[in-house]
Protein backbone atom coordinates (compact mmCIF):
# COMPACT_ATOMS: atom_id res chain seq x y z
CA UNK A 1 0.00 0.00 0.00
CA UNK A 2 1.39 3.42 -0.51
CA UNK A 3 2.68 5.56 2.01
CA UNK A 4 0.26 8.90 1.75
CA UNK A 5 -3.68 7.34 1.60
CA UNK A 6 -5.32 9.53 -0.89
CA UNK A 7 -8.61 9.12 0.01
CA UNK A 8 -11.20 8.83 -2.29
CA UNK A 9 -15.25 9.62 -1.36
CA UNK A 10 -17.70 6.43 -2.47
CA UNK A 11 -19.75 7.88 -4.69
CA UNK A 12 -17.95 8.25 -7.83
CA UNK A 13 -19.44 9.01 -11.55
CA UNK A 14 -17.73 7.10 -14.34
CA UNK A 15 -15.31 9.05 -16.70
CA UNK A 16 -15.15 8.71 -20.60
CA UNK A 17 -13.88 5.57 -22.05
CA UNK A 18 -10.22 6.40 -23.11
CA UNK A 19 -9.43 6.50 -26.37
CA UNK A 20 -7.43 4.08 -28.61
CA UNK A 21 -5.23 6.95 -29.61
CA UNK A 22 -4.89 8.21 -26.02
CA UNK A 23 -3.94 4.42 -24.60
CA UNK A 24 -1.70 3.68 -27.34
CA UNK A 25 0.48 6.93 -26.20
CA UNK A 26 0.90 5.24 -23.52
CA UNK A 27 3.69 2.44 -25.50
CA UNK A 28 6.85 2.66 -26.02
CA UNK A 29 7.96 2.08 -29.50
CA UNK A 30 10.79 0.03 -28.31
CA UNK A 31 12.78 -0.90 -25.40
CA UNK A 32 16.29 -1.96 -26.27
CA UNK A 33 15.66 -4.57 -29.47
CA UNK A 34 11.92 -4.87 -28.32
CA UNK A 35 9.64 -3.55 -31.32
CA UNK A 36 6.09 -3.42 -32.13
CA UNK A 37 5.29 -7.10 -33.61
CA UNK A 38 2.15 -5.56 -34.91
CA UNK A 39 -0.72 -3.23 -34.70
CA UNK A 40 -2.42 -2.87 -31.46
CA UNK A 41 -5.35 -4.38 -30.73
CA UNK A 42 -8.42 -2.68 -28.77
CA UNK A 43 -11.61 -4.32 -26.84
CA UNK A 44 -13.96 -2.50 -25.83
CA UNK A 45 -16.33 -3.60 -22.66
CA UNK A 46 -17.65 -6.98 -23.21
CA UNK A 47 -15.03 -7.40 -26.56
CA UNK A 48 -12.56 -8.41 -23.71
CA UNK A 49 -14.33 -12.41 -24.05
CA UNK A 50 -12.88 -12.23 -28.07
CA UNK A 51 -9.07 -11.82 -25.75
CA UNK A 52 -9.66 -13.91 -22.55
CA UNK A 53 -12.37 -16.15 -21.44
CA UNK A 54 -13.57 -16.64 -18.29
CA UNK A 55 -10.69 -13.72 -16.96
CA UNK A 56 -12.50 -11.12 -18.53
CA UNK A 57 -15.26 -11.23 -15.78
CA UNK A 58 -12.99 -9.98 -13.27
CA UNK A 59 -12.09 -6.88 -15.60
CA UNK A 60 -15.79 -6.49 -16.03
CA UNK A 61 -16.63 -6.66 -12.16
CA UNK A 62 -13.99 -3.70 -11.49
CA UNK A 63 -15.59 -1.63 -14.17
CA UNK A 64 -13.59 -2.28 -17.24
CA UNK A 65 -13.90 0.24 -20.00
CA UNK A 66 -10.98 -1.12 -22.48
CA UNK A 67 -7.93 -2.63 -22.87
CA UNK A 68 -5.21 -2.01 -25.32
CA UNK A 69 -3.25 -5.21 -26.16
CA UNK A 70 0.59 -4.28 -27.58
CA UNK A 71 3.05 -7.38 -28.70
CA UNK A 72 7.01 -6.53 -28.88
CA UNK A 73 9.44 -8.96 -30.95
CA UNK A 74 12.95 -9.11 -30.47
CA UNK A 75 14.80 -11.52 -33.11
CA UNK A 76 16.64 -13.83 -30.54
CA UNK A 77 14.27 -13.11 -27.37
CA UNK A 78 10.72 -13.88 -25.28
CA UNK A 79 8.07 -11.76 -26.69
CA UNK A 80 6.75 -8.99 -24.90
CA UNK A 81 3.21 -8.77 -24.16
CA UNK A 82 1.96 -5.38 -23.11
CA UNK A 83 -1.82 -5.12 -21.95
CA UNK A 84 -3.11 -2.10 -20.77
CA UNK A 85 -6.54 -1.72 -18.80
CA UNK A 86 -8.75 1.57 -18.84
CA UNK A 87 -10.25 0.57 -16.03
CA UNK A 88 -12.77 4.19 -15.73
CA UNK A 89 -11.49 5.14 -12.57
CA UNK A 90 -9.24 4.64 -10.18
CA UNK A 91 -10.97 2.73 -7.47
CA UNK A 92 -11.58 0.44 -10.51
CA UNK A 93 -7.69 0.12 -11.47
CA UNK A 94 -7.06 -0.32 -7.76
CA UNK A 95 -9.29 -2.83 -7.38
CA UNK A 96 -7.58 -4.82 -10.13
CA UNK A 97 -4.22 -4.66 -9.03
CA UNK A 98 -5.34 -5.56 -5.55
CA UNK A 99 -7.09 -8.68 -6.76
CA UNK A 100 -4.14 -10.49 -7.33
CA UNK A 101 -1.71 -8.91 -5.52
CA UNK A 102 0.31 -11.17 -3.15
CA UNK A 103 2.27 -13.02 -6.11
CA UNK A 104 5.33 -11.96 -5.86
CA UNK A 105 7.37 -9.19 -4.43
CA UNK A 106 7.00 -5.32 -4.91
CA UNK A 107 8.73 -3.08 -7.67
CA UNK A 108 8.35 0.10 -7.33
CA UNK A 109 6.40 0.94 -10.81
CA UNK A 110 2.83 2.93 -10.91
CA UNK A 111 1.53 3.09 -7.71
CA UNK A 112 1.52 0.27 -6.41
CA UNK A 113 3.53 -2.47 -8.79
CA UNK A 114 4.68 -6.60 -8.03
CA UNK A 115 7.09 -8.79 -10.67
CA UNK A 116 7.07 -12.53 -10.24
CA UNK A 117 7.90 -15.14 -12.97
CA UNK A 118 8.04 -13.08 -16.19
CA UNK A 119 4.40 -10.57 -14.99
CA UNK A 120 4.64 -7.21 -13.64
CA UNK A 121 1.52 -5.56 -12.45
CA UNK A 122 1.01 -2.36 -11.62
CA UNK A 123 -1.57 0.47 -11.12
CA UNK A 124 -1.65 4.12 -12.04
CA UNK A 125 -4.88 5.96 -12.03
CA UNK A 126 -7.12 4.97 -14.13
CA UNK A 127 -5.25 2.50 -15.47
CA UNK A 128 -4.06 -0.88 -14.83
CA UNK A 129 -1.34 -2.39 -16.45
CA UNK A 130 0.43 -6.06 -17.05
CA UNK A 131 3.67 -6.45 -19.14
CA UNK A 132 4.81 -10.29 -19.48
CA UNK A 133 6.99 -12.96 -21.14
CA UNK A 134 6.80 -16.45 -20.87
CA UNK A 135 9.89 -17.76 -20.01
CA UNK A 136 11.63 -15.14 -17.74
CA UNK A 137 15.19 -14.72 -18.68
CA UNK A 138 17.43 -11.17 -17.12
CA UNK A 139 17.88 -9.57 -20.25
CA UNK A 140 14.03 -10.21 -21.07
CA UNK A 141 13.13 -9.06 -17.34
CA UNK A 142 14.77 -5.72 -17.38
CA UNK A 143 13.61 -5.10 -20.63
CA UNK A 144 10.05 -6.02 -18.83
CA UNK A 145 10.86 -3.72 -16.09
CA UNK A 146 11.65 -0.81 -18.35
CA UNK A 147 8.79 -1.43 -20.80
CA UNK A 148 6.51 -0.87 -17.70
CA UNK A 149 8.58 2.09 -15.99
CA UNK A 150 8.17 3.92 -19.34
CA UNK A 151 4.56 3.28 -19.15
CA UNK A 152 4.02 4.81 -16.18
CA UNK A 153 5.85 7.47 -16.57
CA UNK A 154 3.16 8.20 -19.35
CA UNK A 155 0.60 8.20 -17.45
CA UNK A 156 0.39 11.76 -16.00
CA UNK A 157 -2.30 11.19 -13.67
CA UNK A 158 -2.57 9.10 -10.02
CA UNK A 159 -5.30 7.69 -8.71
CA UNK A 160 -6.85 8.00 -4.97
CA UNK A 161 -6.75 4.99 -2.78
CA UNK A 162 -10.38 4.22 -1.78
CA UNK A 163 -11.19 5.59 1.99
CA UNK A 164 -12.53 2.91 3.18
CA UNK A 165 -9.29 1.63 4.16
CA UNK A 166 -8.46 4.26 6.24
CA UNK A 167 -10.77 2.53 8.90
CA UNK A 168 -8.52 -0.66 8.45
CA UNK A 169 -6.16 -1.81 11.87
CA UNK A 170 -3.01 -0.84 9.86
CA UNK A 171 -0.44 -3.38 10.81
CA UNK A 172 -2.28 -5.65 11.97
CA UNK A 173 -3.30 -7.56 8.74
CA UNK A 174 -0.85 -9.11 6.14
CA UNK A 175 -0.86 -6.21 3.44
CA UNK A 176 -0.43 -8.82 0.53
CA UNK A 177 -3.61 -10.11 1.57
CA UNK A 178 -5.79 -6.66 1.05
CA UNK A 179 -8.55 -7.25 -1.59
CA UNK A 180 -10.08 -3.77 -2.61
CA UNK A 181 -14.13 -4.91 -4.62
CA UNK A 182 -17.12 -3.66 -4.76
CA UNK A 183 -18.84 -6.71 -6.48
CA UNK A 184 -20.07 -10.31 -4.86
CA UNK A 185 -18.12 -12.09 -7.48
CA UNK A 186 -14.91 -11.19 -6.37
CA UNK A 187 -15.52 -11.43 -2.63
CA UNK A 188 -16.39 -14.95 -3.46
CA UNK A 189 -12.95 -15.42 -5.38
CA UNK A 190 -11.60 -14.51 -2.30
CA UNK A 191 -13.64 -15.99 0.57
CA UNK A 192 -16.81 -17.45 -0.68
CA UNK A 193 -19.63 -16.41 1.77
CA UNK A 194 -22.65 -17.46 -0.30
CA UNK A 195 -24.25 -17.98 -3.80
CA UNK A 196 -26.49 -14.89 -3.47
CA UNK A 197 -24.97 -11.26 -2.12
CA UNK A 198 -26.19 -11.13 1.20
CA UNK A 199 -23.87 -8.25 1.66
CA UNK A 200 -25.81 -6.27 -1.19
CA UNK A 201 -22.48 -5.25 -2.92
CA UNK A 202 -22.91 -3.02 -5.75
CA UNK A 203 -21.64 -0.11 -7.54
CA UNK A 204 -22.75 2.04 -4.29
CA UNK A 205 -20.44 0.26 -2.01
CA UNK A 206 -16.91 0.13 -0.94
CA UNK A 207 -15.41 -3.25 0.41
CA UNK A 208 -12.15 -4.41 1.54
CA UNK A 209 -11.29 -7.96 2.79
CA UNK A 210 -8.16 -8.98 4.29
CA UNK A 211 -6.39 -11.50 6.96
CA UNK A 212 -5.47 -10.97 9.68
CA UNK A 213 -1.65 -11.67 11.05
CA UNK A 214 -2.17 -12.76 14.62
CA UNK A 215 -4.62 -15.57 14.01
CA UNK A 216 -5.33 -16.00 10.08
CA UNK A 217 -9.18 -14.32 10.33
CA UNK A 218 -10.40 -12.80 7.79
CA UNK A 219 -11.79 -9.21 8.42
CA UNK A 220 -14.08 -7.56 5.80
CA UNK A 221 -15.42 -3.97 6.27
CA UNK A 222 -18.36 -2.90 3.51
CA UNK A 223 -19.38 1.02 3.41
CA UNK A 224 -22.86 1.55 2.11
CA UNK A 225 -24.01 4.76 0.65
CA UNK A 226 -26.71 5.10 3.19
CA UNK A 227 -26.89 3.36 7.14
CA UNK A 228 -30.80 1.82 5.93
CA UNK A 229 -28.74 -0.01 3.19
CA UNK A 230 -26.20 -0.98 5.67
CA UNK A 231 -29.03 -2.28 7.83
CA UNK A 232 -31.16 -4.10 5.45
CA UNK A 233 -27.45 -5.90 4.37
CA UNK A 234 -27.23 -7.01 8.07
CA UNK A 235 -30.19 -8.58 8.14
CA UNK A 236 -30.42 -10.60 5.25
CA UNK A 237 -26.78 -11.72 6.04
CA UNK A 238 -27.91 -12.62 9.48
CA UNK A 239 -30.85 -14.36 8.40
CA UNK A 240 -28.94 -16.45 6.11
CA UNK A 241 -25.59 -17.23 7.48
CA UNK A 242 -26.21 -16.98 11.21
CA UNK A 243 -29.82 -17.91 11.39
CA UNK A 244 -29.49 -19.99 15.09
CA UNK A 245 -27.18 -16.58 16.05
CA UNK A 246 -31.09 -15.03 16.48
CA UNK A 247 -29.81 -11.28 15.69
CA UNK A 248 -26.73 -11.38 18.07
CA UNK A 249 -24.21 -11.18 15.05
CA UNK A 250 -21.77 -13.64 16.19
CA UNK A 251 -22.03 -17.48 15.63
CA UNK A 252 -19.54 -20.28 16.26
CA UNK A 253 -19.85 -22.72 12.60
CA UNK A 254 -19.54 -25.71 11.22
CA UNK A 255 -15.24 -25.61 11.95
CA UNK A 256 -15.39 -25.00 15.01
CA UNK A 257 -14.39 -20.97 14.56
CA UNK A 258 -16.40 -17.90 14.67
CA UNK A 259 -17.78 -15.57 12.47
CA UNK A 260 -19.41 -12.32 13.47
CA UNK A 261 -21.03 -9.23 12.11
CA UNK A 262 -21.62 -5.59 13.47
CA UNK A 263 -22.99 -2.63 11.59
CA UNK A 264 -21.81 0.54 12.72
CA UNK A 265 -23.05 3.76 10.97
CA UNK A 266 -23.44 3.20 7.11
CA UNK A 267 -20.77 0.26 7.42
CA UNK A 268 -20.63 -3.08 8.40
CA UNK A 269 -17.90 -4.94 9.75
CA UNK A 270 -17.49 -9.08 9.19
CA UNK A 271 -15.48 -11.53 10.54
CA UNK A 272 -14.75 -15.16 9.51
CA UNK A 273 -12.46 -18.46 11.29
CA UNK A 274 -11.61 -16.45 14.34
CA UNK A 275 -10.53 -18.65 16.54
CA UNK A 276 -12.75 -17.85 20.14
CA UNK A 277 -15.66 -15.69 20.17
CA UNK A 278 -13.70 -13.25 22.08
CA UNK A 279 -10.98 -12.48 19.26
CA UNK A 280 -13.84 -12.29 16.62
CA UNK A 281 -15.65 -9.51 19.28
CA UNK A 282 -12.64 -8.13 19.84
CA UNK A 283 -11.66 -7.42 16.18
CA UNK A 284 -15.17 -6.39 15.62
CA UNK A 285 -14.19 -3.82 18.48
CA UNK A 286 -11.17 -2.31 16.71
CA UNK A 287 -12.95 -1.53 13.84
CA UNK A 288 -16.10 0.07 15.36
CA UNK A 289 -13.31 2.42 17.45
CA UNK A 290 -11.73 3.67 14.29
CA UNK A 291 -15.53 4.30 12.48
CA UNK A 292 -16.66 6.74 15.50
CA UNK B 1 -33.43 -13.08 -1.42
CA UNK B 2 -34.42 -17.06 -1.88
CA UNK B 3 -34.31 -19.64 1.10
CA UNK B 4 -32.27 -21.46 -1.00
CA UNK B 5 -29.15 -19.41 -0.37
CA UNK B 6 -25.72 -21.60 -0.91
CA UNK B 7 -23.53 -20.33 1.79
CA UNK B 8 -19.83 -21.17 3.18
CA UNK B 9 -21.27 -23.17 6.25
CA UNK B 10 -23.19 -25.46 3.33
CA UNK B 11 -19.62 -26.16 2.42
CA UNK B 12 -18.02 -26.74 5.87
CA UNK B 13 -20.94 -29.08 6.95
CA UNK B 14 -20.47 -31.20 3.50
CA UNK B 15 -16.85 -31.52 4.20
CA UNK B 16 -16.84 -32.01 8.01
CA UNK B 17 -19.59 -34.91 7.31
CA UNK B 18 -17.37 -36.29 5.05
CA UNK B 19 -14.24 -36.57 7.33
CA UNK B 20 -16.00 -38.10 10.10
CA UNK B 21 -16.99 -41.05 7.79
CA UNK B 22 -13.76 -41.49 6.67
CA UNK B 23 -15.05 -40.80 2.82
CA UNK B 24 -13.14 -38.56 0.20
CA UNK B 25 -15.18 -35.30 0.29
CA UNK B 26 -16.93 -33.60 -2.39
CA UNK B 27 -17.65 -30.07 -1.57
CA UNK B 28 -21.38 -29.26 -3.21
CA UNK B 29 -22.06 -32.63 -3.89
CA UNK B 30 -25.08 -33.55 -1.64
CA UNK B 31 -26.53 -36.19 -4.23
CA UNK B 32 -26.29 -40.18 -3.19
CA UNK B 33 -25.63 -43.20 -5.22
CA UNK B 34 -27.67 -42.89 -8.48
CA UNK B 35 -27.01 -46.59 -9.53
CA UNK B 36 -25.22 -45.33 -12.17
CA UNK B 37 -21.29 -45.90 -12.22
CA UNK B 38 -18.12 -44.25 -14.12
CA UNK B 39 -15.28 -46.24 -14.91
CA UNK B 40 -11.74 -44.01 -14.36
CA UNK B 41 -8.30 -44.71 -15.66
CA UNK B 42 -5.84 -43.15 -13.50
CA UNK B 43 -2.06 -43.75 -14.90
CA UNK B 44 0.90 -42.36 -14.07
CA UNK B 45 4.71 -43.03 -15.09
CA UNK B 46 7.53 -41.45 -13.56
CA UNK B 47 9.79 -40.73 -17.01
CA UNK B 48 6.69 -39.43 -19.04
CA UNK B 49 7.70 -35.66 -18.39
CA UNK B 50 11.30 -34.06 -17.72
CA UNK B 51 12.10 -30.91 -15.21
CA UNK B 52 11.89 -28.88 -18.36
CA UNK B 53 7.88 -30.29 -18.75
CA UNK B 54 9.88 -32.12 -21.92
CA UNK B 55 7.38 -34.80 -23.37
CA UNK B 56 8.38 -38.03 -24.00
CA UNK B 57 6.42 -39.20 -26.85
CA UNK B 58 7.06 -43.33 -26.49
CA UNK B 59 6.30 -43.50 -23.10
CA UNK B 60 2.56 -40.99 -23.55
CA UNK B 61 1.82 -43.19 -26.10
CA UNK B 62 2.01 -46.28 -24.07
CA UNK B 63 0.39 -44.51 -21.32
CA UNK B 64 -2.54 -43.76 -23.72
CA UNK B 65 -2.43 -47.50 -25.11
CA UNK B 66 -2.39 -49.01 -21.23
CA UNK B 67 -5.14 -46.69 -20.44
CA UNK B 68 -7.06 -47.40 -23.66
CA UNK B 69 -7.25 -51.46 -22.89
CA UNK B 70 -7.95 -50.92 -19.22
CA UNK B 71 -10.97 -48.53 -19.76
CA UNK B 72 -12.20 -50.96 -22.75
CA UNK B 73 -11.04 -54.00 -20.40
CA UNK B 74 -9.80 -55.32 -23.85
CA UNK B 75 -6.95 -56.86 -25.12
CA UNK B 76 -5.00 -54.79 -27.33
CA UNK B 77 -5.39 -50.68 -27.75
CA UNK B 78 -6.27 -51.08 -30.94
CA UNK B 79 -9.05 -53.21 -30.09
CA UNK B 80 -9.83 -50.54 -27.60
CA UNK B 81 -9.64 -47.48 -30.50
CA UNK B 82 -12.35 -49.27 -32.07
CA UNK B 83 -15.18 -48.97 -29.87
CA UNK B 84 -14.12 -45.84 -29.97
CA UNK B 85 -14.23 -44.28 -33.79
CA UNK B 86 -15.20 -46.23 -36.50
CA UNK B 87 -13.54 -46.18 -39.89
CA UNK B 88 -16.70 -43.84 -41.21
CA UNK B 89 -16.40 -41.87 -38.34
CA UNK B 90 -16.03 -37.74 -38.79
CA UNK B 91 -13.47 -37.47 -35.43
CA UNK B 92 -12.78 -33.87 -33.97
CA UNK B 93 -10.26 -34.54 -31.16
CA UNK B 94 -11.49 -30.80 -28.77
CA UNK B 95 -7.64 -29.77 -27.79
CA UNK B 96 -6.49 -27.08 -25.38
CA UNK B 97 -4.28 -25.08 -26.86
CA UNK B 98 -3.26 -22.08 -23.47
CA UNK B 99 -0.22 -21.50 -24.25
CA UNK B 100 1.54 -21.88 -20.85
CA UNK B 101 -0.11 -25.52 -20.32
CA UNK B 102 -1.42 -26.97 -23.63
CA UNK B 103 -2.42 -30.19 -24.40
CA UNK B 104 1.06 -31.56 -25.61
CA UNK B 105 1.50 -32.22 -29.43
CA UNK B 106 3.02 -35.74 -28.85
CA UNK B 107 -0.43 -36.78 -27.52
CA UNK B 108 -2.35 -35.21 -30.31
CA UNK B 109 0.07 -37.02 -33.17
CA UNK B 110 -0.13 -40.11 -31.22
CA UNK B 111 -4.18 -39.95 -30.71
CA UNK B 112 -4.70 -39.13 -34.32
CA UNK B 113 -2.24 -42.00 -35.06
CA UNK B 114 -4.99 -44.63 -33.42
CA UNK B 115 -7.83 -42.67 -34.66
CA UNK B 116 -6.40 -43.33 -38.73
CA UNK B 117 -5.20 -46.79 -37.75
CA UNK B 118 -8.83 -47.67 -37.14
CA UNK B 119 -9.83 -46.38 -40.51
CA UNK B 120 -10.79 -43.01 -40.36
CA UNK B 121 -9.00 -40.71 -43.36
CA UNK B 122 -7.03 -38.01 -42.64
CA UNK B 123 -9.77 -35.24 -44.65
CA UNK B 124 -12.36 -36.55 -41.98
CA UNK B 125 -10.27 -35.73 -38.81
CA UNK B 126 -9.43 -32.30 -37.23
CA UNK B 127 -7.74 -31.23 -33.88
CA UNK B 128 -9.16 -27.55 -33.29
CA UNK B 129 -9.40 -25.77 -30.17
CA UNK B 130 -10.83 -22.04 -30.03
CA UNK B 131 -11.54 -22.52 -33.93
CA UNK B 132 -14.29 -25.37 -33.69
CA UNK B 133 -17.66 -23.66 -34.42
CA UNK B 134 -15.94 -22.84 -37.59
CA UNK B 135 -13.93 -25.74 -38.41
CA UNK B 136 -15.63 -27.79 -41.34
CA UNK B 137 -14.69 -30.93 -39.69
CA UNK B 138 -15.97 -30.29 -36.38
CA UNK B 139 -19.66 -28.75 -37.97
CA UNK B 140 -20.57 -32.64 -40.12
CA UNK B 141 -18.41 -34.91 -36.64
CA UNK B 142 -19.89 -37.93 -35.74
CA UNK B 143 -17.30 -38.19 -32.49
CA UNK B 144 -15.54 -36.02 -30.54
CA UNK B 145 -12.44 -36.85 -28.85
CA UNK B 146 -12.44 -34.04 -25.64
CA UNK B 147 -8.48 -33.63 -24.19
CA UNK B 148 -6.93 -30.81 -22.09
CA UNK B 149 -4.69 -30.58 -19.42
CA UNK B 150 -6.23 -29.78 -15.60
CA UNK B 151 -5.90 -26.27 -13.79
CA UNK B 152 -6.80 -23.86 -11.65
CA UNK B 153 -9.39 -20.62 -13.17
CA UNK B 154 -9.91 -17.20 -11.49
CA UNK B 155 -13.85 -17.84 -12.45
CA UNK B 156 -14.93 -21.14 -12.52
CA UNK B 157 -12.29 -22.87 -9.97
CA UNK B 158 -11.30 -25.40 -12.26
CA UNK B 159 -10.73 -25.65 -16.31
CA UNK B 160 -11.22 -29.36 -16.59
CA UNK B 161 -12.88 -31.45 -19.54
CA UNK B 162 -16.01 -30.26 -18.69
CA UNK B 163 -14.77 -26.71 -19.35
CA UNK B 164 -13.31 -27.29 -21.97
CA UNK B 165 -16.28 -27.27 -24.68
CA UNK B 166 -17.19 -23.86 -23.82
CA UNK B 167 -15.79 -23.22 -27.12
CA UNK B 168 -18.92 -25.11 -28.67
CA UNK B 169 -21.09 -21.99 -27.50
CA UNK B 170 -20.84 -19.11 -29.55
CA UNK B 171 -21.66 -16.62 -26.80
CA UNK B 172 -19.39 -18.59 -23.26
CA UNK B 173 -20.07 -15.28 -21.46
CA UNK B 174 -23.32 -16.74 -21.16
CA UNK B 175 -21.83 -19.72 -18.85
CA UNK B 176 -19.91 -17.37 -16.73
CA UNK B 177 -22.57 -16.85 -14.23
CA UNK B 178 -22.06 -18.54 -10.35
CA UNK B 179 -18.52 -19.57 -11.38
CA UNK B 180 -19.68 -21.14 -14.22
CA UNK B 181 -22.10 -23.19 -12.57
CA UNK B 182 -23.99 -24.68 -15.47
CA UNK B 183 -21.08 -25.70 -17.86
CA UNK B 184 -22.50 -29.15 -18.23
CA UNK B 185 -25.40 -27.47 -20.59
CA UNK B 186 -22.72 -26.71 -23.00
CA UNK B 187 -22.87 -30.52 -23.20
CA UNK B 188 -26.19 -30.76 -24.57
CA UNK B 189 -26.38 -28.20 -27.42
CA UNK B 190 -26.61 -29.45 -31.18
CA UNK B 191 -22.79 -28.83 -31.89
CA UNK B 192 -22.14 -31.16 -29.40
CA UNK B 193 -24.71 -33.47 -27.81
CA UNK B 194 -24.27 -37.27 -27.79
CA UNK B 195 -20.81 -36.95 -30.11
CA UNK B 196 -18.25 -37.16 -27.08
CA UNK B 197 -16.47 -40.85 -27.46
CA UNK B 198 -13.50 -40.40 -25.27
CA UNK B 199 -12.59 -37.76 -22.43
CA UNK B 200 -8.49 -37.60 -21.16
CA UNK B 201 -7.74 -35.04 -18.49
CA UNK B 202 -4.15 -34.30 -18.61
CA UNK B 203 -2.02 -34.49 -15.46
CA UNK B 204 1.25 -34.02 -16.11
CA UNK B 205 1.85 -30.64 -14.63
CA UNK B 206 -1.41 -29.72 -13.02
CA UNK B 207 -1.75 -26.30 -12.03
CA UNK B 208 -3.35 -26.40 -8.67
CA UNK B 209 -3.52 -23.08 -7.62
CA UNK B 210 -3.55 -19.20 -9.72
CA UNK B 211 -4.19 -15.86 -8.57
CA UNK B 212 -5.98 -13.08 -10.72
CA UNK B 213 -6.82 -13.25 -14.37
CA UNK B 214 -3.19 -13.87 -15.29
CA UNK B 215 -3.09 -17.16 -13.76
CA UNK B 216 -0.37 -18.96 -14.81
CA UNK B 217 2.93 -19.48 -12.27
CA UNK B 218 4.64 -22.27 -12.69
CA UNK B 219 5.23 -22.33 -8.73
CA UNK B 220 1.50 -23.44 -8.74
CA UNK B 221 2.23 -26.42 -10.75
CA UNK B 222 3.94 -29.95 -9.71
CA UNK B 223 5.21 -32.95 -11.69
CA UNK B 224 2.62 -35.29 -11.39
CA UNK B 225 2.96 -36.82 -14.54
CA UNK B 226 -0.40 -38.49 -14.94
CA UNK B 227 -3.16 -38.76 -16.92
CA UNK B 228 -7.49 -39.52 -16.56
CA UNK B 229 -9.39 -41.62 -19.38
CA UNK B 230 -13.10 -41.98 -19.08
CA UNK B 231 -16.02 -41.82 -21.13
CA UNK B 232 -17.60 -39.53 -18.44
CA UNK B 233 -16.53 -36.11 -18.33
CA UNK B 234 -17.89 -35.03 -15.07
CA UNK B 235 -15.60 -38.19 -13.58
CA UNK B 236 -12.54 -37.17 -14.74
CA UNK B 237 -13.16 -33.86 -13.36
CA UNK B 238 -14.61 -35.17 -10.62
CA UNK B 239 -11.04 -37.38 -9.93
CA UNK B 240 -8.69 -34.48 -11.04
CA UNK B 241 -10.12 -32.01 -8.83
CA UNK B 242 -9.79 -34.13 -5.64
CA UNK B 243 -5.95 -34.49 -6.60
CA UNK B 244 -5.62 -30.92 -7.48
CA UNK B 245 -7.41 -30.23 -3.91
CA UNK B 246 -4.82 -32.60 -2.39
CA UNK B 247 -1.85 -30.63 -3.50
CA UNK B 248 -3.00 -27.51 -2.21
CA UNK B 249 -3.43 -29.17 1.47
CA UNK B 250 0.60 -30.28 0.92
CA UNK B 251 1.35 -26.65 -0.65
CA UNK B 252 -0.47 -24.63 1.89
CA UNK B 253 0.14 -26.58 5.29
CA UNK B 254 -3.75 -26.54 5.52
CA UNK B 255 -6.64 -27.58 3.58
CA UNK B 256 -7.28 -25.00 1.45
CA UNK B 257 -10.40 -24.77 -0.66
CA UNK B 258 -10.60 -23.78 -4.63
CA UNK B 259 -10.78 -20.18 -4.67
CA UNK B 260 -13.79 -19.86 -6.54
CA UNK B 261 -15.43 -23.10 -5.01
CA UNK B 262 -15.93 -25.69 -7.94
CA UNK B 263 -19.71 -25.88 -8.05
CA UNK B 264 -19.91 -27.27 -12.16
CA UNK B 265 -18.42 -30.51 -11.46
CA UNK B 266 -21.05 -31.30 -8.98
CA UNK B 267 -24.12 -29.31 -10.79
CA UNK B 268 -22.92 -31.43 -14.25
CA UNK B 269 -24.44 -34.79 -12.82
CA UNK B 270 -27.22 -32.89 -10.44
CA UNK B 271 -28.94 -30.17 -12.46
CA UNK B 272 -27.37 -31.56 -16.11
CA UNK B 273 -27.06 -35.57 -16.46
CA UNK B 274 -24.30 -35.36 -18.31
CA UNK B 275 -22.15 -37.63 -16.16
CA UNK B 276 -21.05 -38.94 -12.47
CA UNK B 277 -19.32 -36.33 -9.89
CA UNK B 278 -20.25 -38.58 -6.81
CA UNK B 279 -17.15 -40.36 -6.04
CA UNK B 280 -19.16 -43.01 -4.15
CA UNK B 281 -20.11 -43.91 -7.75
CA UNK B 282 -16.49 -43.58 -9.75
CA UNK B 283 -14.53 -46.84 -9.85
CA UNK B 284 -11.04 -45.42 -10.34
CA UNK B 285 -8.45 -47.33 -11.41
CA UNK B 286 -4.97 -46.67 -10.64
CA UNK B 287 -2.06 -47.62 -13.34
CA UNK B 288 1.56 -47.38 -13.35
CA UNK B 289 3.50 -45.04 -10.72
CA UNK B 290 2.20 -44.89 -7.27
CA UNK B 291 3.90 -42.54 -5.54
CA UNK B 292 2.42 -39.53 -3.78
CA UNK B 293 -0.92 -39.85 -6.67
CA UNK B 294 -2.63 -37.94 -3.67
CA UNK B 295 -5.73 -40.16 -4.11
Amino acid sequence: MGSILLLLPLMMTPSDTLTQAVLQKLLPTSVHEWNFAEPSRVYTGREIFKYMDGAGEVYLAYGFQRLLVQRYVHPNQEEILVEIFDMGLPRNAYGAFTNMQGRGPAVEIGQNGEYKSGLLTFWKGRHFVCVMIDRENDDAKRAVLEMGAMISEAIKEEGAIPGILQYLPIGEFSPESLRYFFRNEILNIHFYVADKNLFHLGDKTDAVLVRMKSNRSYLMLVQYDRSGNAQAAYEDFSTHYMPEAHGSGIVQTESGKWSACRKERNFLTAVFDAPTQSEAQKLLDTVQRRLR
Amino acid sequence: MSDSTMTRRDFLRTTTAAAVVGTVAMPLFAGQSSGKKAKVILIRHQNVVDNDWKVDKAIIAQMLDDAMVSLFDVKSAEEAWKKVVKPGDVVGIKTNVWRYLRTPLELEEEMKRRIMAVGVEEKNMSIDDRGVLSNPVFARATAVINVRPMRAHNWSGVGGCLKNYIMFTPSPPDYHPDSCVDLGAIWKLPAIAGKTRLNILLMLTPQFHCMGPHHFDKEYTWLYKGMLVSTDPVAVDAVGLKIIEAQRAIYFKEPTPMRPPVRHIAAAEEKHGVGIANPKNIDLVKLGWKEESLI
